[in-house]
């Protein structure tokens, strides 16, 4: 398989990797994918309740590099965007950005779906749930 | 194997495929209670590719000569690590590959025993070569080759074996003791240029892309490319993440003390940092279960 130079530099200097506390009124949490199919991501946000802005972000992952590489990106992109923009991420962007090969864009999919989770998370959490 | 099997099928014959055991090795029961009365061929691995177990090819034979079947054993990763005598084995029909013996690629012989005599038919056809079963040109530089690395292996494989099965054990000694690793196929045997485990909770091919210094790989180097589980570790009865967790090290000719020992480090190191990565690890570390977590499969 041959990776992208992104995608080692984020396997190999992964950016935000750790977790917030799961009760923590202003974090989100979403957790996509599953041990069986070799891909779980954990994605979390940070959210001033005021602005409604991403003000931080951490992943941890078992996957493959591209997985890995995948959450890392997207928890540099969503600090500093609003709940909605983050939402609106698109998988393709961070396929793209990444230079993943067809056999590995399920692990941008499921960036996407790693940091919709986590919006819908935070806005259950906020009484306003509602799916994405 | 199981490719011609499915050809086979398609052809419109049927085909029974058994499991084995945890440990790897066929159960003899089962075994011969899947042979019918209308079974004509049996066909098993002598020494599996991923996991390295030997198969009790005598047993296996004696069984297939007791009922009557035509025996075929595919003995591509058997030659130069196991010693076996075809003059005194019960085997009809045996594959054998020159690459998998350090010999050139490109060639490789099929065994057909004359007494007592197997009929096969032709797949080339044309020229008449070997008795009009194989038809084209002999490469003689390919036969002699083959042949030259089986002569070395012969020669070499005593001590080789005894050399590599000290690897292995400093290998299996340097990494037995990491947390939640699991030794995949039976420890005895097994040809001890073979070693297979799975890290729980990190992901093979993230492990390979950290240890860059090292030729290994997960699940088999045939499915690698997919992202399907190694088919091997599942027929263990290894769970889907065990065997996507899984690492296939193997030792050869050239491999030395000092590469072992790297390797080992190497391997650690890795496994630790991917395992700070996991979720799955930290669930581990909270006690857990995750098999009763309903995961959305994707």
């Amino acid at each position: 398989m041959a990776y992208s130079e992104k995608v080692i530099d984020h396997y190999e200097h992964p950016r935000n990797v750790g977790s917030f506390d799961k009760g923590d009124e202003s974090v989100g949490t979403g957790m996509v994918g599953a041990p069986a199919c070799g891909d779980v991501m954990k994605l979390q946000i940070k959210v001033n309740p005021v602005s409604g802005v991403i003000e931080d972000a951490r992943f941890k992952t078992y996957g493959c590099g591209s997985a890995i590489a995948s959450s890392s990106l997207v928890t540099e992109w969503v600090k500093g965007k609003t709940l909605d923009q983050a939402a609106a991420l698109k998988n393709s962007e961070i396929a793209e950005e990444l230079a993943l090969p067809p056999v590995k864009i399920h692990c941008s999919i499921l960036a996407e779906d790693a940091i919709k989770a986590a919006v819908n998370d935070y806005r259950q959490k906020h009484g306003a749930g509602q799916a994405i | 194997m199981l490719d011609t099997c499915r050809e086979l099928e398609r052809q419109g014959f049927e085909v029974t495929y058994l499991d084995v055991q945890p440990d790897g090795l066929l159960d003899l029961e089962v075994f011969k209670a899947a042979i019918r009365s209308d079974t004509i061929l049996a066909s098993v691995m002598y020494v599996n590719n991923e996991i390295g177990v030997i198969q009790d090819i005598a047993a296996i034979g004696a069984i297939c000569r007791e009922k009557g079947i035509v025996f075929h054993v595919d003995a591509a990763q058997a030659t130069g690590r196991v010693e076996f005598d075809l003059s005194r084995m019960p085997v009809d029909l045996m594959s054998l590959t020159s690459h998998k013996t350090y010999g050139p690629k490109g060639i490789g012989a099929l065994f057909v025993r004359r007494k007592p005599r197997v009929r096969i038919e032709a797949q080339m056809h044309g020229g008449g070569h070997e008795r009009g079963m194989r038809s084209g040109t002999l490469p003689t530089h390919q036969i002699v080759g083959m042949g030259e690395a089986y002569r070395i292996a012969k020669e070499e494989m005593g001590a080789e074996n005894v050399r590599i099965r000290a690897l292995h054990d400093r290998m299996l000694a340097g990494l037995k003791d990491v947390e939640q690793v699991f030794i995949n196929g039976h420890l005895e045997q097994r040809v001890p240029h073979n070693l297979n485990m799975s890290f729980n909770y990190v992901e093979g091919e993230s492990l390979i892309m950290g240890i860059k210094g090292l030729a290994v790989s997960s699940g088999s180097a045939c499915t690698s490319a997919s992202l399907e589980p190694s088919y091997v570790l599942r027929a263990l009865g290894r769970s889907d993440e065990l065997a996507h967790s899984s690492l296939r090290m193997t030792i050869g000719r050239w491999t030395t003390e000092e590469e072992i020992d790297y390797a080992v480090e190497t391997i650690k190191l890795n496994v630790a940092k991917l395992r700070d990565l996991s979720p799955l690890w930290d669930m581990y570390k909270e006690g857990i279960d995750i098999s009763t977590i309903q995961w959305a499969a994707h």
